[in-house]
């Protein structure tokens, strides 16, 4: 366990500074959409009251009011979060390739080490996890710092303060910030097993090489496929049979299954197949 | 210590007559502590294992002796520092009468070439051991 | 019973018959050899013949396609790395690391890790903690790459060419590690083309051609039988 921890620690501290500079543009450019709409949004409502001679009651009638909704699909909003998306899931590879990189022989040290290879993984995913729930607790702590200036800039009149989950609905947030708890449970627990599964494949292409490629396609296929069974019986043969709760909970354990068969098969390829 | 081994003959044996030869000429004084087989390993650039396989051929020699826990030392037993000496001569006088053997003086003008050349060289290098 | 040490209780590594492909070339086709405890063995082979692939057998970071390998009569497992290690031409650590980020890698992963015996030697080859991997020369590097395999209390060290590519003072000092107690009463494997600057420092040879062994001899004991050298002995194998 201790060495586990150790390795999560060496894991996370050698993507700190990447990581860091992501949250920082996060912050940067989510703040600057806030601004730059809420400014954007104050000055048009001025030119046209002021400047057209409009009432402010016409004016409410006629123009929508100003929301977070606004902001969230302003591309400032959301290319920072798309930035983030990408880095990470670039770093789900690159995370083992980057042991075996160039004249760069780490992995030999990683593989000499006095405890379970097991360890390398599952270090290996917790720091992934970590660095991707870092994130998405970053925005839920930008939410109300955002909301809070945005409400400096923009007069009570012309807003509507929005609850989380309206503002949240729009497709790729809805993705990432899901507005149940159950959602949110579905779509990272897929998440996390689509990590383990990536683990794996990758590692069948360290042991393989090329035709480990093949392999690892082949396994992330088999696995796909197992994970949706239940769903693809009920709806193609079994003509929509079972209650929506228990295909939830169908798909909880196939899900878990594929997540221990993972971890399984990539403990094992990591003990006897891998190939420095 | 600066010595040169040769690839072909067992090191520990090289060792072993590198000892002797510093002994006969004096450099290695009867009682004189020697190192550790470690110590001497690194100092000759060899392998622990044969600086410890020299040590064990002199001491079953009687070249070296070791009380107890204490660092070995040169033998003071005359008898086998006279040996030693007289072996080293010996393989000097073999070589040399093997070389000199077939060319055809007598033993007395050989004798008197060899006086001759010892006591220059002995005077060139003003009389004492290098 | 398990733990049995093998040979009538002589610690060792055991190689068995060990093969190993890579794709359709099969570079090991066989090979068997021991290497002592308290010894030097010396791989020796042309380039490619498969010296650094046994090595990487032994630890474990490549698999075998059939044969076995035995640590003192047991096969590897995951505490065999307190006690043996493997120093490769590269280097084991990030190059962005500091010499002392490294030893505290080691020092915070390995029991065995000898901080003390790692100032030492970090001494002895003029290097400083705050030296970063990347800005050192080819020296240095395979320097502070044997050093931390050094600095481990194992009882056996794999080197793959210590003496490869590195300057001839640097060549010497390593050299001179191998006759001091750093070594001592460890079991060390070399692989080197370089048989000439350390043939003194040797017990035993294995040649190896062709994927497997050709000769395993103890280096004093075939001066002392035949009055052959190691290049001597080589010559004739190779000729064969």
């Amino acid at each position: 366990m201790n060495r586990y921890l150790k390795l999560v620690n060496f894991e996370f501290n050698r993507f700190f500074k990447l990581y860091i500079v992501l949250v920082f543009v996060t912050i940067i450019m989510q703040i600057f959409a806030v601004i730059l709409e809420s400014r954007r949004y104050v000055r048009e409502a001025e030119k046209i009251i002021y400047g057209e001679m409009m009432s402010k009651a016409v004016f409410f009638k006629n123009y929508e009011p100003f929301t977070m909704a606004r902001i969230v699909q302003s591309n400032w909003f959301y290319w920072p979060i798309a930035l983030c998306i990408v880095v990470l899931l670039i770093y789900v590879f690159f995370i083992w390739y980057r042991d075996w990189l160039g004249k760069n022989s780490f992995i030999y040290r990683l593989l000499m080490l006095p405890t379970a290879r097991l360890n390398l993984y599952l270090a290996k995913a917790t720091a992934i996890l970590i660095f991707v729930f870092g994130l998405v607790a970053l925005q839920f702590l930008l939410f109300p710092i955002e909301i809070q200036i945005m409400k400096w800039i923009v007069p009570a009149e012309f807003r509507v303060d929005l609850p989380m989950k309206e503002y949240t609905n729009f497709i790729y947030l809805s993705a990432i910030l899901p507005g149940s708890i159950i959602d949110f449970f579905i779509f990272y627990g897929m998440g996390i097993v689509a990590v383990f599964v990536t683990f794996t494949a990758i590692l069948f292409e360290r042991c393989y090489r090329l035709k480990g490629i093949i392999f690892g396609g082949f396994y992330g296929l088999v696995s796909v496929g197992f994970f949706l069974t239940p769903l693809l019986i009920d709806s193609f043969l079994l003509k929509n049979y079972f209650f929506p709760v228990e295909l939830f909970v169908m798909e909880v354990i196939a899900g878990t299954i594929v997540l221990i068969g993972a971890v399984w098969i990539g403990n094992y390829l990591l003990k006897y197949k891998i190939r420095v | 210590m600066n010595v040169k081994f040769n690839n072909r003959d067992p090191v520990y044996v090289q060792v072993v007559r590198y000892f002797k030869e510093q002994i006969a000429k004096g450099f290695f004084e009867p009682g004189q502590e020697i190192p550790s087989r470690r110590e001497l390993a690194h100092r000759l650039k060899i392998n622990p294992n044969t600086a410890q396989r020299a040590y064990k051929e002199m001491e079953e020699l009687g070249l070296i002796f070791t009380e107890g826990n204490l660092p070995s030392r040169i033998t003071k037993d005359e008898g086998v520092l006279k040996k030693v000496r007289k072996e080293l001569i010996m393989e000097a006088v073999e070589t040399f009468v093997y070389s000199v053997r077939t060319i055809n003086v007598p033993l007395e003008e050989v004798l008197h070439i060899v006086k001759e050349y010892y006591e220059r060289a002995d005077y060139a290098r003003g009389n004492t051991h290098d | 019973m398990k733990g049995l040490i093998t040979q009538g209780g002589i610690p060792m590594i055991e190689v068995k018959n060990v093969t190993k492909k890579f794709g359709r070339k099969e570079v090991l086709k066989g090979v068997s050899f021991t290497a002592e405890k308290g010894q030097i063995t010396c791989l020796i082979g042309i380039n490619g013949v498969g010296k650094t692939t046994i090595m990487q057998a032994i630890m474990s970071l490549i698999p075998i396609n059939s044969g076995e390998i035995l640590i003192d009569g047991r096969k590897l497992t995951k505490d065999s790395y307190e006690k043996i290690t493997f120093i490769p031409d590269t280097i084991t650590m990030l190059p962005q690391m500091r010499i002392g980020d490294a030893f505290a890698f080691m020092a915070d992963f390995y029991q065995s890790w000898n901080q003390k015996r790692a100032e030492e030697l970090l001494e002895f080859f003029k290097l400083e903690e705050t030296e970063r991997i990347s800005e050192l020369s080819k020296g240095n590097t395979a320097k502070v790459n044997m050093l931390l395999g050094l600095a481990l209390d194992v009882d056996y060290l794999l080197m793959d060419e210590p003496f490869s590519g590195i300057d001839i003072f640097s060549r010497e000092e390593i050299a001179n590690v191998f006759t001091s107690h750093l070594i001592e009463d460890r079991g060390v494997i070399i692989t080197t083309h370089e048989i000439n600057d350390i043939e003194h420092l040797i017990d035993k040879v294995v040649l190896i051609d062709n994927g497997v062994v050709l000769q395993e001899f103890n280096v004093e004991e075939v001066r002392e039988k035949d009055g052959k050298s190691v290049m001597d002995v080589m010559r004739e194998v190779y000729e064969k």
